[in-house]
């Protein structure tokens, strides 16, 4: 129903603007009747990338998992390397995947399996720490040990959890696939929507985006359809932050200290062991060498500095947009709950839309500008913290909520005391979750559009094998993203020990 | 239910002291030797740690201090093979197996042979007969209790511990299985404490009460039991039966003044 009333809408405003920018549903449908088989072709590429990359993405994730089960040591430290490698720019890191695997399917494989891997990690390791101890008592009072905790506990406690993840994992697949379809790739749906962008084809571009957005909400239904099915019982939202480091300033900086030790072996390590060539494939000490005592050292860290401060004057004030817009709308629809009744749907199929693959459209729509950069990025953010938002403002509890309804209080008090706290713990989780998706978002849009900023940098730097400052905006844009997470981590465990206690312990 | 092979097995805590990393000590210096296939209530009041004396005898958690055999072996190795069951104050039902396969798990878990027969028999008789394929989320407080006892029961275990077993339960209930159980652990021959808050509680069920003091918990009175098997309800009117909670009472009362004596110096 809704959906009918936004295609009219739709088809409405295409006929006013008289179809420059914003082709209607009529003039998309009848391209993709006369383009059907090119469509379908690239559709075929794009799902098969996507579905290794979410085959392998996952399974890779249950194993980090099944790590961390067996070593509990050594869970900061996956969760802390799990953490790095997501945050990682898919923009830039396709293109070195370019030169190391060569052309194929291979990097668009590997972007999508990158992009699902995190979220279906982290709600696993919740969901396998998710029963109560009394549990595992159980089990141990009949002298039975970690296994049949597993077997008979964790592996089922976690299961509506793994669907939960596996469900998310779906669109952010296809996201990966056309990430890495838009740097460099000769087939797939991400190379259409790069020509058709060029050629400013608008009905086509509307096409393929609608197909992309299908592509990503089909699976997705069906796989939230498949989970309902096979676990009735519906897993929390998970908000907890990852643990990294627990316990005193020292051991925490000692944690940090290891993790940072940790990636900086497995970066060389694994390149030694490839054997790959140091031309294309930099060692951390290229890097350290390049920006700090190269002859050009001083230019590079200019240049370096100059796009990182463009990039985030403009992801900042998006992200910050996002948030508030999020939040905003999330509380004024519980203030008119039918409105929320009609726009809920709505809003959690757009969710499962990769709005990155949306960019062209979106710059496209609103200009290669600042416009068009925090736009997209506000949008990336707004969903999921919406979404989550809504399902905060739910939690407050029952019976005192009916305490505030016996001393008559109304809804606004209701809402400022009760329901807008129980809603904290939701909004910053999304808050965490959504910086490296800003910054992919940002990136997307500098590499194909704007032509500032690091994403730029990064299209620049791959079109003149400049390998030092691809990697080199690699690194920042990680390491920049790791932090902002850790801040806003920090944020988050105060704001949950104050509102949300019991959400600490996990 | 037969009695098993093995003779009853008797529970001997000796200098058990447990304090915890934070410092708090919740058992100070406990010695108690429980005479098996007896029936003992450890009695107290909220908190005092009772129920970690009853996690130790589990094998749950090991004393700081001191050390408890179970027929002559540690906790543990009664727990391997089966022979200890616990029924938790939560009942701790896992949300994805109906009732029956709850029950069961307990057999399951102990690696006995599955045995359906025994496993309906105690689902009647804690009168949950007709709830076999429910999900605990559809069984009210009470009956989930009824359930983690079932499935106590269902190893034919040799040491039953039971901590607040009837915490959850209606007046009713509570007076019916009160009526119920006890035989049935008692027919087995096994060793079993209860702890419990409810003074009239632990002189119903019980041949012995240990009256523990507020935390940490110490022994401040040992009471024989010496009412007849089988009890019936009215037996809580008796003189004998209220001469024992008085005596279960005034030992409670004199721990909570003393220790408020301790405090306030």
């Amino acid at each position: 129903m809704g959906l009918l009333v936004l295609l009219a809408l739709w088809q409405a405003l295409a006929l006013a603007g008289g179809g420059y920018l914003l082709a209607g549903p009529l003039g998309v449908a009848s391209w993709l009747a006369a383009h059907g088989g090119l469509i379908l072709r690239a559709l075929s590429v794009t799902l098969a990338n996507a579905a290794w990359g979410f085959l392998l993405g996952n399974l890779a994730a249950i194993l980090l998992a099944a790590i961390a089960l067996v070593w509990p040591r050594l869970l900061n430290l996956v969760g802390g390397l799990a953490l790095v490698v997501f945050c990682l720019p898919l923009v830039a890191t396709g293109p070195i995947l370019r030169v190391l695997m060569g052309p194929g399917e291979g990097p668009q494989v590997v972007l999508a399996a990158l992009a699902v891997y995190y979220t279906t990690l982290i709600p696993l390791l919740a969901g396998l720490r998710a029963a109560p101890q009394v549990w595992f008592d159980l089990i141990r009072s009949y002298g039975r040990g970690r296994w049949s905790e597993l077997a008979h506990v964790r592996a089922r406690a976690a299961l509506p959890y793994l669907l939960a993840g596996l469900q998310i994992s779906a669109p952010a697949a296809v996201l990966g696939a056309m990430v890495g379809e838009f740097t460099g790739a000769e087939r797939g749906l991400g190379v259409l929507t790069i020509r058709f962008t060029r050629d400013l084809d608008v009905p086509a571009l509307w096409g393929v985006a609608g197909i992309a957005a299908a592509a990503s909400i089909v699976p997705y239904a069906a796989l939230g359809w498949l989970g309902a099915r096979i676990a009735d019982d519906k897993p929390p939202v998970i908000l907890s932050p990852p643990r990294i480091v627990r316990g005193s300033p020292f051991r925490k900086a000692a944690g940090t200290a290891l993790l940072v030790g940790a990636v900086l072996v497995l970066w060389w390590g694994g390149m030694e062991v490839l054997g790959l060539n140091r031309f294309f494939a930099k060692r951390p000490d290229d890097l350290a060498e390049a920006l700090l005592w190269a002859p050009d050292a001083a230019r590079t860290r200019q240049v370096l500095w100059a796009a990182t401060v463009q990039t985030l004057i403009w992801a900042l004030p998006g992200y910050l947009a996002g948030l508030a817009a999020g939040a905003g709308l999330a509380i004024l629809l519980s203030l008119l709950p039918w409105l929320g009744s009609l726009m809920t749907p709505l809003a959690v199929a757009l969710r499962s839309i990769p709005i990155v693959t949306t960019a062209p459209l979106v710059v496209v729509l609103t200009g290669r500008g600042a416009a068009g950069t925090m736009t997209l990025v506000a949008l990336m953010v707004f969903f999921p913290t919406f979404v989550a938002c809504q399902h905060g403002l739910r939690q407050a509890p029952g019976p005192i909520l009916d305490l505030f309804r016996s001393h008559a209080a109304g809804r606004l008090a209701r809402l400022l005391h009760l329901r807008i706290p129980a809603m904290l713990p939701a909004l910053f989780a999304s808050a965490r979750m959504a910086v490296p998706a800003a910054i992919l978002a940002v990136t997307v849009v500098e590499w194909l559009a704007t032509g500032r900023g690091l994403g730029s940098l990064m299209a620049l730097s791959a079109s003149l094998s400049d390998y030092d400052m691809l990697w080199l905006t690699v690194a920042v844009v990680t390491v920049m993203a790791a932090l902002f997470h850790a801040a806003v981590s920090a944020a988050e465990r105060r704001v949950l020990a104050a509102f949300a206690p019991e959400q600490t312990h996990a | 239910m037969a009695p098993d092979d093995h003779p009853p097995a008797a529970i001997v805590c000796a200098g058990l002291v447990k304090r915890f990393d934070n410092g708090m000590t919740a058992v100070d210096g406990i010695d108690l030797t429980l005479a098996g296939g007896r029936t003992t209530a450890l009695l107290g009041p909220s908190g005092c740690g009772k129920s970690t004396l009853l996690r130790m005898i589990a094998g749950l958690e090991e004393p700081s201090i001191g050390g408890i055999t179970i027929a002559g072996q540690p906790p543990a190795a009664l727990c391997r093979q089966g022979s200890l069951s616990v029924a938790f104050q939560d009942p701790c039902l896992l949300p994805w197996l109906t009732l029956r396969q709850n029950i069961a798990l307990g057999r399951k878990l102990a690696r006995l042979p599955a045995d359906p027969a025994t496993v309906d028999r105690l689902i009647d008789l804690v009168g949950l007969g007709g709830f076999q394929q429910m999900r605990p989320a559809a069984l009210s407080g009470g009956m989930r209790q009824r359930a983690a006892i079932a499935r106590a029961l269902a190893t034919r275990p040799r040491v039953l511990l039971l901590d607040e077993p009837f915490g959850a339960l209606d007046a009713l209930t509570r007076r019916q299985l009160a009526q119920d159980l006890p035989p049935l652990w008692r027919h087995a021959g096994a060793t079993t404490v209860l702890v419990t808050h409810s003074v009239d509680e632990a002189v119903m069920l019980a041949d012995r009460i240990v009256v523990l003091s507020p935390r940490p918990a110490r022994v401040l009175a040992d009471i024989p039991v010496p009412l007849d098997w089988p009890r019936r309800p009215d037996l809580s009117e008796a003189p004998a039966f209220r001469r024992l909670v008085q005596t279960a009472l005034a030992a409670l009362v004199r721990g909570g003044e003393r220790s408020q004596a301790v405090a306030a110096q």
